[in-house]
């Protein structure tokens, strides 16, 4: 298990960097943390000519706090992202997650920007990002766009990302005191990639449900909020039997796949139990008064 | 002549001597020993679990710049005889095995060609360009499959798709069953897995050609084993071949096979005339080390009205995969079921037939616990299964059938002689540790709450450093060792065993120090190196702290003897008179202070005029230790654990864990052995399993999919000791190697089928169990259809 | 082509305190570039794939996975192994004598990887519970032990540290 060979460059700007990927097309393949590429590339399922390593790019790693969003640099490490009080303070639902990925060491490499490119349907961030609108910056050689997360996977382990763009950034929305989150996930053993995961962000007003958000990942090929189940949510007063309905609301409208891990069956049973879970957990810091 | 009958260090937790290289990071695995020319091989496999071979093409591989050398299947025929390791038995079938695959493969994962080079990247780069054209045959990926009348024979000459058939009955079962109170009939499977540890395999082998000496280095439990296979193999005397195994980063019985990766390293390593490493990496581990576990039981059980049983009737079937293995055989589980089933346990009747069923999966090779987690599962179950026909408790249907402390020596009904364990006291010490009344009371309040808590108890009887005197290619009725007192009063003690994390270092010296009187650290344990240790067999089957420990007792005992009785003849005494007391020979009664070790070991080596003509200025003994059958051990376990009905999760809460190994020669080494056994089938019980789809592929070659708990997946286990002497070794010693991994299997089954009772009852019977299985038995609890679980979820 | 592949890379780094220059292929491993070149073979390859933490080293005083890592990407870098611990078994670290004290290894294969991520633990929690030690170990796995010394051998560690740590200071 060794990687084959490939050429090497560490560009010290992402105009370098662009222009590389440009020049290299499918040959070449960015290097983020490298926590899921050089496993791939040990294995030789992933063979590059050309690595470009972008972790001496400068201004790729920063946390930026706004009034409505939290930005974060897309070289951020999952340890910061799952440590840093400022993000901590404007999204405790992406710390908490992040805190779920791998291990310490492996959350010590492994980047925000990296999960997001590498599409890992079982993998925390994309789902956090697409339960939240997350925004993500990309920059590539036709210049910088914007785009909305949910729009970001394709499917499993694909992206809409050009083969030279980099994520650059990435916008989470501040989650406000008058909400609450839940995040659960059912890992076959810790730091395990998970089975299935569900994110849950609810705000309540005048004792009913005002806006819900409701995301899953691992279930099916790419992480995805459930409309349906928001929308059983809202408008209801929040209570066991509420959040039990749109558990089984999500359970019924979700596709997932099966293999070694879990058969469709098993994930459709783990998506009712971990949206209810999750969303309990989100009651319950409503209930406490802390989002 | 005397000497202290008081040990010092037998039954002290002394601290491990061997441990400061291996903290350091210095100890010496294989793959870090670095020879000068050294070339490193990487091996092409195949994807195919069964096809011809038509073709292998290595012309591409050997043009990459680096890329050295090239063998592949037809450059070995001829040269190199297959390993054929056969069982002796009328119903066996003889299989040849090579060391690259010839002209056809028989599982996903088999060593088709091999390519050396400057380093291990650029094997890989050359093994990636080399060209084989198969042609599929029909894959033969389960028992079923290779059972169907139309299924191709994997052999030559083979009459059907099986290694071993055999069988095996005591007392009268017809007649039992026919007078029974009750019958029940279970069916239990375990799937495959193995020891996986976590040093793959490897080796170096080196040539050379003026002393015409073959040196193999490899991470193996058995180096005098592998020297004797190997020889056959390459055509070579035995004293022109050296195994040596370095440090080993665990074994666990996957390194107690000859590999035939280890074979083409050697032949690469004459053709070359360059030291040749292979260093297996994990995929190729989880492809191609040898498999265990995979057992299909079918039982039946007569008992009566008290919970007694009366017979017992079973079917065993192994799938054995592709190959008999050296030196094991493809008998070696379906072998033993035939007599350890009925466990502890007073069964006057029974029946076993066996089955080996050859597949195209991985050969099957030992695993830690052989054939005995899967037989204890059965036995256990079936004790589980009594108990709730009658609506008893599965601790009192155990204490009626146990073994009574008054009948041992017990022949039991499959010819074992059990001698001294402590079946029904460990029993009601582990109730008593773990407050069972009070467990069972909290289970009842958590059950009210409408919580699933769980409880199983297992108890088990083992045979340690086993052997049989029939039926097998080799016999492991001993070990040896050879003690060495130099002239400065230390000793050196070779053994022919191997220690790979068991603490033989220590554990072997206290033993010896006990016998010369000498202090721990003027003891130096020796093994692993065919040219400079004594013949030995090795280490596996919970052995070696019985023959190697025995042989060690005997061997320091008779250079205790020859120091006592030179220490006389210096001191004018008579040998009867003289004792050796804290490392010095004194006149018993005297009050003078007599002489050192040292000073006898000087004088006996260096002045040979003060002693009569004709004495020996040698102070060493070699000593052997032969076991017979075996010693046995005993355990009784109890666990509590938690089931979460809706994602089929499963917390253990407690674990108890009464161990009788005998006289303990270190407690905290016993409690380390069984802390890792027990981890071990709980990863049995609950994580691991080798899935193979239809195609004969195998689906979990990583850690990614093959899960080994972490210490998040584990409790604290709590361990308490009995200890009853076996009669049959020196200081009363018993093995505890395995032991801990026999019963995590039966427990985990019968704690989830306890949890899960307030749902409905269902029978536990085939593990590991994943959360999905476990909901499947919730499921089954509870009635529903497949259909109608789906539709809950 | 093959020459721009096999084109070296030049590195400067610091491993456990010595300054080194080389010049890697940039598909070189860290942990082989470790164990190979400096001739540092404590740091063990247990699955090449960042699961078992049988490689794990210290790179800018952060636990890592050197299976994941190139030796190319380590310029300007400082790495710790764990020969950096100790030179003497008479001079042990605390966690290393602990993991002796307490039955903390058998084969010994996982446990420079055990020792070091166990040495980061204690660096940030200096009084970590059980159920802490086992969460922090949770990437490094031990076929033989069953963890429980290890998990005595951790908290055996945090005493000795906190009691060898200067007063007023954290340890």
């Amino acid at each position: 298990m060794k990687p084959a060979a490939f050429a090497y460059c560490a560009p010290r700007t992402l105009e370098e960097a662009i222009s590389l990927l440009d020049e290299h097309g499918y040959d070449a393949k960015l290097l983020a943390g490298g926590q899921s590429l050089v496993p791939l590339m040990n294995l030789r399922l992933a063979r590059p000519t050309v690595l470009v390593d972008i972790n001496r790019v400068d201004g790729l790693a920063f946390v930026e706090s706004g009034d409505e969003v939290v930005r974060i640099g897309a070289m951020t490490r999952h340890h910061t992202v799952a440590t840093s009080s400022e993000i901590r303070g404007a999204s405790p639902l992406l710390s908490h997650a992040a805190g779920h990925i791998g291990y310490r060491a492996i959350r010590h490499r492994g980047t925000l920007g990296g999960s997001l490119a590498h599409a890992d349907p079982a993998s925390e961030l994309p789902c956090v990002a697409v339960t939240q609108s997350a925004t993500v910056r990309v920059t590539g050689s036709a210049g910088e766009r914007t785009i909305r997360a949910d729009e970001l996977f394709l499917a499993e382990m694909t992206t809409t990302l050009a083969p030279d763009e980099i994520v650059t950034s990435v916008a989470i929305p501040r989650i406000r005191p008058d909400e609450g989150w839940g995040f659960r996930e059912f890992v076959r053993k810790v730091g395990d990639f998970a089975v299935v995961m569900a994110a849950a962000l609810l705000r309540v007003a005048d004792g009913r449900v005002a806006s819900a958000r409701l995301g899953l990942g691992g279930a099916e090929g790419t992480p995805r909020r459930v409309t349906e189940a928001e929308q059983a949510l809202v408008g209801s007063v929040l209570g066991a039997e509420t959040i039990e309905k749109a558990a089984r609301v999500a359970a019924e409208a979700v596709e997932p796949t099966s293999d070694i891990h879990g058969s469709a069956d098993y994930r459709r049973r783990l998506v009712h139990a971990m949206t209810r879970r999750a969303l309990q957990d989100a009651l319950g810091r409503l209930e406490a008064g802390h989002g | 002549m005397s000497y202290r009958k008081q040990p010092k260090l037998l039954g002290a937790r002394v601290r491990r001597v061997e441990d400061p290289r291996f903290l350091m990071g210095k100890a010496r695995y294989i793959e870090d020993i670095e020879l000068p020319g050294m070339i490193d091989a990487a091996f092409v496999r195949s994807p195919f679990a069964h096809a011809e071979i038509l073709s292998v093409d290595v012309s591409e591989a050997l043009a990459v710049p680096g890329v050295i050398a090239a063998l592949h299947g037809q450059d070995l025929s001829g040269r190199v005889k297959p390993t054929v390791c056969d069982a002796i038995s009328d119903g066996w079938q003889s299989s040849e095995f090579p060391a690259l695959a010839i002209d056809r493969v028989r599982y996903a994962g088999e060593a088709v060609a091999v390519i050396a080079a400057d380093n291990r990247y650029l094997a890989e780069d050359g093994a990636a360009l080399v060209d084989v054209d198969y042609e599929p045959l029909t894959p033969l990926a389960s028992v079923e499959a290779a059972q169907e009348p139309t299924a191709p024979l994997l052999h030559k000459g083979w009459k059907g798709n099986y290694f071993y058939r055999d069988r095996h009955a005591g007392g009268d079962p017809d007649l039992a069953f026919s007078n029974a109170d009750g019958v029940l009939e279970i069916e239990l499977a375990t799937r495959r897995h193995g020891g996986i540890p976590m040093e793959g395999r490897g080796c170096i082998a080196v040539y050379d050609p003026i002393e015409r000496v073959l040196t193999l280095w490899s991470s193996t439990q058995i180096p005098h084993l592998i020297r004797s296979e190997l020889a056959n193999c390459l055509g070579l005397p035995e004293n022109r071949v050296r195994v040596i195994a370095p440090d080993v980063g665990g074994g666990f019985g996957p390194k107690s096979h000859l590999n035939p990766e280890e074979v083409a390293a050697c032949v690469l390593a004459m053709d070359t005339r360059r030291p040749v490493r292979w260093i297996e990496d994990r995929r190729e581990h989880m492809l191609a080390c040898f498999h265990s576990r995979e057992h299909y039981h079918k039982a039946r059980v007569a008992y009566s009205e008290e919970g007694e049983v009366l017979a017992l009737s079973a079917e065993v079937t192994v799938d054995c995969g592709a190959y008999s293995v050296y030196p094991w055989t493809a008998a070696l589980d379906p072998g033993m079921s035939l007599f350890i089933m009925p466990g502890p346990y007073r069964i006057r009747n029974f029946r076993c037939e066996t089955l080996a069923v050859a597949t195209n999966k991985c050969p099957y090779g030992a695993y830690r616990g052989v054939a005995r987690s899967a037989n204890c599962l059965t036995i256990e179950r079936a004790m589980d299964a009594v108990a709730d026909a009658l609506g008893m408790d599965p601790v009192e249907v155990r204490k009626r059938n146990l073994i009574r402390d008054e009948e041992f020596p017990y022949t039991s009904v499959s010819g074992f002689v059990y001698d001294d364990t402590s079946l029904i006291e460990s029993l009601d010490k582990v109730c008593a540790e773990a407050d069972y009344e009070g467990m069972r009371e909290r289970q009842r309040l958590a059950r009210e709450k409408g919580r699933l808590l769980g409880i199983g108890v297992v108890t088990f009887i083992e045979q340690t450093a086993p052997a049989v005197d029939e039926g097998v290619p080799i016999n492991f009725r001993y070990d040896s060792a050879l003690v060495r007192l130099d002239p400065s009063g230390s000793a050196t003690v070779q053994l022919g065993t191997h220690s790979h994390g068991q603490g033989h270092e220590t554990t072997i010296a206290q033993i010896v120090a006990d016998q010369l009187t000498i202090p721990l650290d003027q003891i130096r344990i020796l093994y692993g190196d065919t040219q400079q240790t004594a013949q030995g067999i090795g280490t596996f089957a919970s052995r070696t702290a019985v023959v190697a420990g025995g042989a060690a007792h005997i061997a320091s005992g008779q250079v205790r003897d020859m120091l006592a009785e030179r220490g006389a003849h210096l001191m004018e005494a008579a040998a009867e008179d003289v004792e050796l007391v804290d490392g010095r020979v004194t006149v018993r009664g005297s009050g003078t202070r007599g002489l050192s070790v040292a000073e006898v070991a000087r004088a006996t080596y260096y002045h040979p005029e003060l002693f009569p003509f004709g004495w020996s200025p040698l102070l060493e003994a070699a000593g052997t230790f032969d076991a017979g059958h075996g010693t046995y051990a005993n355990a009784s376990q109890i666990v509590l654990v938690e089931v979460d009905p809706e994602t089929g999760a499963v917390e253990i809460l407690e674990y108890h864990i009464v161990e009788d190994c005998g006289r303990m020669i270190n407690p905290t080494i016993v409690e380390g052995q069984i802390h890792g056994g027990v981890a071990q089938g709980i990863g049995g019980a609950f994580f691991e399993e080798l899935i193979y789809d239809e195609q004969g592929q195998l689906l979990t070659t990583s850690f990614m999919d093959y899960l080994i708990p972490g210490p998040t997946e584990l409790p604290d286990f709590r361990i308490s000791h009995l200890e009853t002497p076996s009669p049959t070794s020196p200081n009363g010693i018993k093995g505890v190697g395995e032991g801990g991994a026999v019963a995590p299997y039966a427990i985990m089954a019968a704690a989830v089928q306890d949890a899960i009772r307030p749902i409905g009852n269902v029978f536990v019977n085939e593990l590991p169990l994943t959360p999905e299985r476990v909901l499947g038995f919730v499921d089954r609890a509870a009635g529903r259809t497949d259909r109608e679980a789906r539709r809950s979820g | 082509m093959d020459d721009v592949l096999r084109q070296g890379v030049e590195i400067r780094l610091t491993v456990n305190g010595r300054k080194h220059r080389e010049v890697v292929e940039p598909r070189l491993l860290l942990a082989d570039f470790l164990r190979q070149r400096l001739g540092l073979t404590g740091t063990h390859l247990g699955c090449e794939q960042g699961v078992c933490g049988s490689c794990t080293v210290v790179v800018d005083g952060e636990t890592m996975r050197s299976c994941l890592l190139f030796a190319a990407q380590m310029d300007g870098s400082g790495v710790e192994t764990i020969e950096g611990l100790a030179d003497d078994p008479d001079r042990l670290h605390p966690v290393q004598q602990a993991f002796w004290d307490h039955h903390g290894l058998q084969c010994g294969f996982c446990t420079p990887g055990m020792v070091l991520t166990a040495k980061a633990l204690l660096e940030e929690n200096p009084e970590p519970s059980g159920a802490e030690i086992r969460e922090a170990l949770a990437g490094n796995i031990c076929r033989c032990t069953g963890y429980v010394f290890i998990v005595d051998s951790v908290k055996a560690a945090a005493e000795t540290m906190a009691s060898n740590a200067p007063r007023g200071e954290s340890p």
